[in-house]
């Protein structure tokens, strides 16, 4: 009986591993290789040739995409790009076509990238993953996304058209692995009618704002004045949450740091956290920002304080420009609706993050999105493992044709994002091709404009693309949250300390003591943190 | 005949021993195997094979000793197993038996009432908690509270600590959990004879009195069973409490049992760490095992497990 239960038991075991090696084995095929010239109709015609020579008339890929709801061009940008491949190879009598299977689009692009991470080693992930810069070193390590390098070289002119920093947001240890598709600043707005109540002359505080003469010092000065003269409830409304890193920008204005490029690791920079945790918590004391704020509803409390004016100041993203006129978040008149782009313009001023002090820089914060491909791209398709370089130069193609400067100037406009292209920056300029846009007059196809109308009718007006215009000097203050693996949780840490500093149970100095012991807790997260310097002790807010 | 016993034993044990083996034995040894490797972001290929021995477990315990919310997740763990367990036992008892004795069509659309929480989704039946217990004027339970004049400001329910959230973890798990000894209690009740309970009937004996001498002494068996279940679930339980702690309901030292805590270690921070988790996942099965062993000797497992006297 013993030893009928030990063979049972081995058997098992060597039918668990043996289900997990079948299938692993390389098949020995010649591979099949194109080489791309730079000239995309003609690159695109040899892969076409390749693969119906191959017999293969259908290519399915799919796309994966997360963000808010007016970002759909995420997913169908790459619908619109397997359409305008398939139009050069129809028009060039090639019978192959790509068909797009699927376009998965989540609104948490951190539950996208879990989703994706779990499911690339079992090879159902989507073939495009567009998601946020910051987690392309983890896939890039994993060798979870294709390296781009070479195949971009022959596409130089192309990737010189987008803006530098965000192709080095696209590399990990110097090699490309995406192409970005969009970015954005984080302004702050200041309600025009609240400023004008209590006398705050708004001519030319982007210029003070600039030159760091108007700092965090004055917006509490004018926070303080708008509640105490009863011209709105709350003087400072922001974001919340860990995952939206909009907060750290206090780090940046105090001119601290987060990453020690040296070593490669973040940096707990204990001067610019305390003086962050001080602002916040003597805002929250003083009942001009609320002291809950953390655990406030997105939809049934911060965006309807701002946009029913219930305050004087908001920290937020160039994105809410068109989210609060799509979004149903204006209630004053009884029945919920959405702002008119006039009102908008009419009762919102921005400009960048203050600097935090008089003399300093003020900033914003950018999180550039990446069109990834899957390491495995195309696998589903025939003869992959003689095919594979193929697909995969196909699938780099579609990336290169997302990218379409029209494209990505939809994208930015019915989204609120920045171009990520300086073509894209110029055609939003254009007013005819926005009249043909707002009437969905362009070459688009009839799927993706079915998806888009509703989003296109509510946002594409010259004051959005204006204001798209307006805004697009902020990248020249911009800063990237440290694409590292560990700062996720630095900034988990973070939220809980800025959420406790608020509610008034630490005050500042207790607050970054608490963000060093629990650093300090996990062995990994402290080798990976550099702790910089000290609380200041003299020091003073607001400042004369 | 022993041989012919042991093949008789074998055909019909065969299909329950091959389950436990494949569901159990083995994904028990790859837990603890992945415990000891640097397994993450899912790469088999890369870190199964990364043999760091007790390396993860160092870690745990290294942040089980100096993280400054540690004591709160120990707390809240007691604290939220301990009464929960009481509200899910006590109250499916007090369920079943109210509905013992009532109108079998009323009490099975009661019944249904209660299973609701259970087959509600999770992310949905939390959600209709995030609203009522909601800390500001949006949140049902305060809105009411101040139309009735009894509050003038919203109360932070799930931020008040320790016990306003401690309170609100226990209330939503509790009400998922009774009905499981709801059920449990009314198919004991139900196979428990009806003459006793008449006879007691004719002799005058009031429902309390049915209940306290016939019915849950005759229950002990499923009282056990529903103790030890409950008490292992609510040990490892962890998708409503993250809920509402990552909506930012509850506080979340207050809000977080150690399973929500190994949880949050292991996966919650951007980082997929199947090594750590796999470690937790060993140290979680460590104590709910004891946990197990514990209930059944305090309940005197052993006692009710003697053969039945008389002649066979």
């Amino acid at each position: 009986m013993r030893t009928a239960a030990v063979w049972l038991i081995a058997l098992v075991i060597l039918g668990v591993v043996a289900s997990g090696c079948i299938g692993g084995e390389e098949a020995n095929t010649s591979k099949v290789d194109v080489q791309l010239s730079g000239d995309f109709t003609k690159d695109v015609l040899e892969i076409g040739k390749v693969l119906e020579q191959n017999g293969v008339k259908e290519v399915k890929f799919s796309a994966w995409g997360s963000g808010d709801p007016n970002s759909v061009m995420r997913v169908y940008g790459i619908v619109e790009a397997a359409r305008r491949i398939n139009k050069i190879w129809a028009d060039n009598g090639i019978d192959v076509k790509i068909t797009i299977t699927e376009t998965h689009y989540v609104a948490s692009f951190q539950d996208a990238y879990e989703e994706y991470l779990s499911k690339q080693p079992l090879g159902q992930a989507g073939d495009f993953f567009v998601n946020s810069y910051a987690f392309l070193p983890t896939l890039a390590d994993e060798g979870y996304i294709l390296e781009i390098t070479d195949y971009a070289t022959a596409y130089q002119s192309v990737i010189d058209d987008f803006y530098p920093s965000l192709i080095e947001a696209s590399k990990f240890k110097g090699k490309l692995y995406g192409l970005p598709q969009d970015t954005e600043a984080r302004p702050l707005y200041i309600r025009k009618d609240v400023a004008q109540k209590i006398g705050f002359d708004l001519t030319d505080l982007d210029e003070k704002v600039k030159n760091g003469e108007f700092t965090w010092s004055d917006v509490y000065y004018w926070a303080k004045k708008a509640k105490e003269e009863g011209a709105a409830e709350w003087g400072l409304i922001h974001r919340k949450g860990s995952a939206h890193p909009d907060l750290i920008q206090f780090i940046f204005a105090f001119g601290g740091k987060l990453y020690n490029p040296n070593n490669g690791k973040l940096v707990l920079d204990v001067p610019a956290v305390y003086k962050w945790l001080y602002v916040e918590w003597k805002f929250a004391r003083d009942g001009l920002l609320p002291e809950d704020i953390m655990s406030w509803d997105w939809a049934k409390q911060i965006h309807p304080a701002v946009v029913e004016g219930r305050t004087l100041f908001d920290i937020g993203g160039t994105w809410y420009w068109t989210e609060w006129q799509t979004k149903q978040y204006y209630a004053k008149d009884g029945t919920p609706r959405g702002l008119k782009p006039e009102e908008v313009k009419e009762w919102f001023y921005y400009t960048l993050f203050p600097a935090g002090e008089k003399g300093g820089e003020p900033v914003t914060l950018s999180q550039p999105f990446v069109w990834m491909i899957n390491s495995k791209a195309g696998q589903l398709n025939p003869k992959y493992d003689e095919l594979k370089d193929v697909y995969h130069k196909l699938a780099f193609l579609m990336i290169i044709k997302a990218s379409d400067p029209d494209i990505n100037a939809i994208h930015s406009v019915i989204s609120s994002h920045l171009p990520v292209r300086k073509a894209a920056a110029e055609l939003i300029k254009d007013e005819k091709w926005l009249n043909d846009l707002k009437s969905l007059n362009i070459d688009l196809d009839e799927k993706v404009k079915d998806n888009i109308r509703e989003i296109v009718q509510a946002t594409v007006h010259p004051i959005n693309a204006q204001f798209l215009a307006d805004v697009s000097y902020m990248l020249e203050y911009t800063h990237l949250a440290p694409a590292h693996p560990k700062y996720p949780a630095l900034a988990d840490i973070f939220k809980e300390a800025v959420d406790k500093t608020l509610r008034g149970e630490m005050t500042p100095e207790e607050a970054v003591n608490y963000i060093i012991q629990k650093v300090k807790a996990d062995p990994e997260l402290a080798q990976n943190v550099e702790i910089q310097g000290e609380v200041p002790k003299d020091w003073k807010f607001p400042q004369e | 005949m022993r041989k012919e016993k042991l093949r008789d034993l074998s055909f019909f044990l065969s299909p329950m021993v091959l389950m436990v083996l494949l569901f159990y034995l083995v994904p028990l040894i790859m837990t603890i195997y992945i415990s000891m490797t640097r397994m993450k972001n899912w790469n088999v290929e890369r870190y199964l094979t990364e043999f760091v021995g007790i390396y993860n477990y160092e870690r745990l315990f290294y942040m089980f000793q100096h993280d400054p919310t540690f004591k709160a997740v120990i707390m809240t763990t007691i604290v939220f197993v301990g009464i929960t367990l009481m509200i899910n036992v006590f109250g499916g008892l007090s369920l079943a038996l109210a509905t013992f004795f009532i109108n079998e069509r009323a009490a099975s659309s009661y019944r249904l009432l209660w299973l609701l929480p259970r087959m509600s989704p999770i992310a949905v039946y939390s959600l209709v908690w995030y609203y009522f217990f909601h800390g500001s004027e949006i949140g049902t339970l305060n809105s009411i509270l101040m139309s009735l004049g009894l509050i003038s400001e919203p109360i932070p329910w799930g931020q008040v600590t320790p016990w306003g959230a401690w309170s609100v973890i226990i209330f939503v798990n509790g009400l998922v959990g009774v009905s499981f000894g709801m059920i449990v209690f009314t198919s004991a009740l139900n196979q428990i004879p009806k003459e006793l309970v008449i006879a007691a009937r004719v002799d005058g004996a009031s429902s309390w009195q049915i209940s306290k001498r016939i019915l849950i002494p005759m229950m002990k068996w499923h009282l056990l069973y529903v103790l030890t279940w409950q008490f292992l679930s609510l040990l490892t339980t962890y998708p409503h409490l993250f809920l509402l702690v990552e909506w930012d309901l509850v506080n979340r030292d207050y809000g977080t049992t150690l399973a929500l805590y190994v949880f949050n270690t292991a996966f919650g921070r951007g980082e997929q760490d199947q090594g750590l988790a796999a470690a937790a996942a060993v140290v979680l099965s460590i104590i709910g095992v004891i946990g197990g062993f514990v209930t059944l000797k305090v309940l005197q497992f052993e006692k009710m497990m003697k053969k039945p006297r008389g002649d066979f």
